[in-house]
């Protein structure tokens, strides 16, 4: 420290208050209320028992709270909603936030240490916060002679093919932001991108650690993408659909593990190679190749990388999740009614919550799952990796898929099968 | 030509080819400089062709601080607080040698107990230091708990070595003619308990990196250096007690109550990156077993400092004198011309003829064993530049 | 893989979640201290040995130090961070009334003055929270350190069946 600190005064601090005071009144009123009206006025909204909504109708429904009922239940089927809130990139987002979380913690603790303490009066909780304004405060320095249009656009396409992949994910029957009727080979499509950023993004940089690093990424993500598809082929067989609602829905009586295990571990190892997770990070090998093709990132750009790995890393485990752990099925926990007489406009919906519970619990396991490698293993080295990838990954899925083909023509599975679903 | 001409023939050759190769843009020059999280305080410049290594270059120098300049101008015990710098962290050792041999030079003796106790602080501080090695190493590989494992279980004996000596890291413990002071109370249950839950912890080292099937793929077979090899370019310490050849100063030729001690030289015979990095591991079981019999045979009484006069000196004359540090044979050669202040001291380490095997070891090794077989090489880059 | 490779991953990440069972090791520093054995490091000039204890700021005696310098000619060759300085007080045993003035900037705390000092005058003691706003702030005049510190740690390390910790 070299000067000492300033004394207090309070005239000081009556004056900050003051002039705080009055840049938010300047902000409300100039801005704030404005793009509320031009909201109401432009934004279609719905007729209320029998009249139409107007801005002035709205304001005065605030006022008793039993009238925004049927409100908030049309907000909450709109597409925004689904986009942005529940399904969409908000839980995403929350999830990949909680799980930055608790993978420091839960490391630390494998460690015997504890992981962030000081951020937040319980153990470290708004750590995450502080990390996020650090990075929005800090300056992006680009590389002289990088290519500054694929440097800035690289780290937001990546963020939005990651949640172009979330969008597909169905969390609970109905509730998913795009039902298409090839959504596993949408999923596909979408992360195939991720190699090309790789490459793109350290071929922009022009230096030669990122270089070296993208190399790599683009060598391991090619190789496990064909265990990776070809593991999710006997769930196909069985449910014998590409939507992923509809795979979700299939596996009411047994979950497709029981009957596919070798195909799940298959996809595990192989999605945690597409998710360049310790043990296979040598695209960031922090000490051969500083930090791989992530080196020219400082401020923003990586904290938009980082967010993108982590949504892409719940992607990955609720596919998982609705590919082999049964989706959102589990036994009724909610009860049908919250209050049991009630006759007004209902926004609770029993399966809907039970639905979106079970899955939510399934994918935090699985992401726990994914988080403990990291404490266990080294980093593996790139020819043994292509050996496994492109070897021993591509044997054993072709295993799997021939007992999911004797299941289904052996009469056991399928329709018209022994057993159910 | 003769043999070493036509030796020298070839290396021109090489050489010239990689600097035509490197003007076709077909080779690439990597800097693992100071700034480079694999490398410490220490540069050495790579030439990879794809994935292989071709050439290599160290570029030591980066923390040479002049401490045998700096020895010249200040008297024998003076000497003590900076000469223990160039390896902070394994400071008994170092200083353990400078000690024998300035009593060598101002000829007086230390007691037995004394004698107990400096070898009971430089087994301490070889756990010390064999310790932070292995957490290196683990981050090197890419095993982060590796990493937070051993340097909490370091904190162990940090702990024993601030009871004994009164510093965690910077000890200044010995002194030429004995050590600073005595054992506390309660030092010696507390060091047994300690080191008995220490052993137990070896055991999880074990489990989690040394019989993990990815580790091992990655070090066996990588970076082998033949006995032949090995004696002739003059390694020392771990590296050549996994080549094949157990060599141990203590074993060789024992300093003070070494010959009184029981205990085994570790060696293996394969020469890769996995013996060099489970030959300290093994070290470190031997040195708790050593440290048991210390504690056992130590007189219970006694002086542990020969008094000496405020500047001692000796008659003119030179004498050499090694220990087996952390990372080899530690020696140093003073030469007095009768005042107090030495007229040359030149230090000796390991760490300096360890770097010669690492061209060797590279040359023709692939990109991704660049980290496990630097450091596996037990090269403390601060030591070295001294 | 081969069988005994399973068998050592399996073997791998059971040690690595035994390890979530296992106490922290973490000293949780402002609120936890280590407690230290003794009362700081003494020499005993007669002996001529120290006396273990941990090596912190230095305690000076006013009443056995004579302004002999000799600290100050030890430290001349490590850190040259004792100098003496006149002092207001009189003593029978210290006519020049000098007494050491010892600046924390430079000092490495190696104990080498306190062995020196052949009057009992200069011990170390426990305390090492030293820091300070400027430069000038550390230097330590004769009657700051004669002030004896009070340092209460309390925290060892605690060995048991759940591991190791700081408690």
């Amino acid at each position: 420290m070299a000067s000492a600190p300033q004394d207090f005064r309070f005239g000081n601090f009556v004056g900050s208050i003051v002039w705080l005071v009055f840049w938010i009144l300047i902000i409300v009123t100039l801005i704030g209320l404005p793009l509320i009206f031009i909201t109401l006025f432009y934004v279609p909204l719905p007729p209320v028992n029998g009249e139409v909504l107007t801005p002035y109708l709205f304001f005065s429904m605030m006022v008793d709270p039993s009238r925004t009922l049927p409100i908030i239940k049309f907000l909450i089927h709109t597409d925004i909603f689904r986009v942005a809130v529940f399904p969409g990139f908000s839980y995403a987002a929350l999830i990949a936030a909680a799980t930055i979380f608790i993978e420091r913690k839960f490391l630390a603790k494998m460690q015997l240490r504890i992981g962030p303490l000081y951020a937040g009066k319980i153990e470290g909780i708004l750590q995450l916060i502080a990390d996020g304004l650090k990075l929005i405060s800090k300056e992006i320095i680009i590389p002289s002679g990088a290519d500054k249009p694929i440097f800035w656009a690289t780290p937001i396409a990546f963020v939005a093919t990651a949640a172009a992949v979330v969008a597909l994910i169905p969390v609970a029957p109905g509730w998913v932001v795009a039902n298409v009727n090839v959504g596993l080979i949408a999923t596909f499509a979408f992360l195939g991108f991720f190699p090309l950023f790789a490459l793109l993004f350290s071929w922009a940089s022009n230096s030669k650690y990122p270089f070296i690093g993208g190399l790599r990424a683009l060598h391991q993500m090619i190789a496990f993408e064909i265990p990776f598809i070809l593991s999710a082929l006997p769930v196909v067989i069985l449910s014998g659909s590409l939507n992923l609602s509809d795979i979700g829905s299939a596996q009411h009586p047994f979950w497709f593990i029981f009957f596919l295990p070798i195909s799940a571990f298959v996809f595990f190892i192989s999605s945690l190679a597409e998710l360049e997770r310790i043990p296979f990070d040598l695209p960031e090998a922090e000490s051969e190749i500083v930090a791989g093709w992530l080196t020219e990132t400082s401020g923003m750009i990586y904290g938009l990388l980082q967010l993108g790995t982590y949504v892409k890393l719940y992607a990955l485990a609720a596919l998982f999740v609705i590919l082999f752990l049964g989706g959102w099925t589990g036994p009724q926990i909610f009860p049908m009614e919250l209050t049991p007489g009630y006759t007004g406009v209902k926004i609770y919906n029993a399966v809907t919550v039970n639905a979106a519970f079970w899955f939510t619990i399934k994918t935090l396991g699985v992401i726990m799952l994914m988080l403990l490698p990291r404490g266990i293993n080294p980093r593996i080295r790139i020819d043994i990796l292509l050996h496994t990838g492109w070897y021993k990954l591509i044997v054993l899925s072709f295993i799997n898929i021939f007992i999911a083909l004797g299941l289904v023509y052996g009469g056991i599975l399928g329709p018209g099968g022994l057993l159910p679903g | 030509m003769t043999d070493f001409e036509q030796k020298v023939d070839e290396t021109m050759k090489m050489g010239l080819q990689i600097v035509k190769e490197t003007e076709e843009d077909r080779l690439m020059t990597l800097s693992v400089g100071p700034q480079h999280p694999g490398s410490g305080h220490f540069r050495f410049t790579v030439k990879v062709d794809g994935d292989y290594i071709v050439y290599c270059d160290p570029d030591p120098g980066y923390v040479h601080r002049g401490e045998e300049k700096m020895s010249e101008y200040r008297n024998f015990i003076q000497n003590i607080p900076h000469l223990e710098r160039p390896v902070i962290h394994d400071s008994n050792n170092i200083t353990y040698s400078y000690s024998l041999a300035v009593e060598e030079l101002v000829n007086i003796e230390v007691p037995r107990r004394g004698q107990y106790i400096r070898a009971l602080a430089s087994e301490l501080n070889r756990q010390v230091y064999t310790l932070y090695w292995l957490a290196i190493y683990g981050i090197f590989l890419g095993h982060s708990t590796m990493f937070m494992w051993p340097t909490g279980d370091r904190e162990l004996f940090i702990d024993l070595l601030e009871a004994l000596t009164g510093a965690r890291v910077t000890h200044a413990f010995n002194i030429p003619g004995g050590v600073r002071n005595d054992i506390p109370e309660g030092f010696k249950d507390r060091c047994l308990r300690q080191i008995a839950y220490f052993e137990k912890r070896l055991v999880e080292y074990e489990d989690i990196f040394y019989n993990n099937p990815l580790f091992r793929q990655r070090t066996e077979g990588v970076g082998t250096l033949s006995k032949e090899d090995a004696i002739r370019l003059g390694v020392t310490g771990s590296v050549v007690r996994a080549s094949g050849v157990p060599f141990d100063v203590r074993k060789v030729e024992p300093y003070d109550i070494y010959n009184e001690i029981d205990f085994k030289v570790q060696y293996m015979k394969s020469g890769d990156s996995f013996a060099r990095s489970m030959v300290p591991f093994f070290d470190m079981r031997e040195s708790c077993h050593i440290m048991r019999q210390l504690l056992d045979k130590m007189p219970p009484t006694g002086e542990v400092r020969t008094k000496l006069q405020p500047n001692p000196k000796g008659p003119a004359g030179e004498s050499y004198k090694r220990v087996e540090s952390g990372r080899g044979a530690l020696g140093y050669y003073i030469i007095s011309d009768g005042s107090p202040k030495p007229y040359r001291v030149k230090i000796s380490v390991g760490s300096f003829r360890n770097m010669l095997a690492l061209p060797f070891l590279l040359i023709g090794s692939k990109l991704g064993d660049m980290p496990s077989i630097y450091w596996s090489l037990n090269y403390w880059p601060v030591e070295a530049d001294r | 893989m081969t069988n005994s490779s399973a068998r050592d991953f399996i073997k791998a990440i059971e040690s690595g979640s035994k390890h979530l069972v296992i106490k922290r090791f973490t000293l949780r520093y402002p609120e936890e201290k280590l407690k230290f054995v003794g009362d700081g490091y003494q020499f005993d000039p007669k002996k001529g040995v120290g006396i273990a204890g941990y090596r912190g700021r230095h305690i000076l005696f006013h009443d056995k130090c004579t302004g002999c310098q000799l600290c100050a000619i030890a430290c001349e060759g490590i850190a040259e961070a004792i100098g003496m300085v006149k002092v207001n007080e009189q003593w029978k045993h210290n006519k020049k009334a000098i007494m050491p003035q010892i600046d924390f900037g430079k000092c490495v705390f190696c104990g080498l003055c306190v062995d020196a000092c052949p009057f009992y005058a200069l011990y170390m003691t426990d305390d090492y929270e030293l820091s300070a706003f400027t430069k000038e702030h550390l230097i330590y005049t004769p009657a700051q350190l004669a002030v004896k510190p009070k340092y209460d740690g309390d925290v060892t390390i605690k060995i048991d069946r759940r591991g190791a910790d700081h408690g």
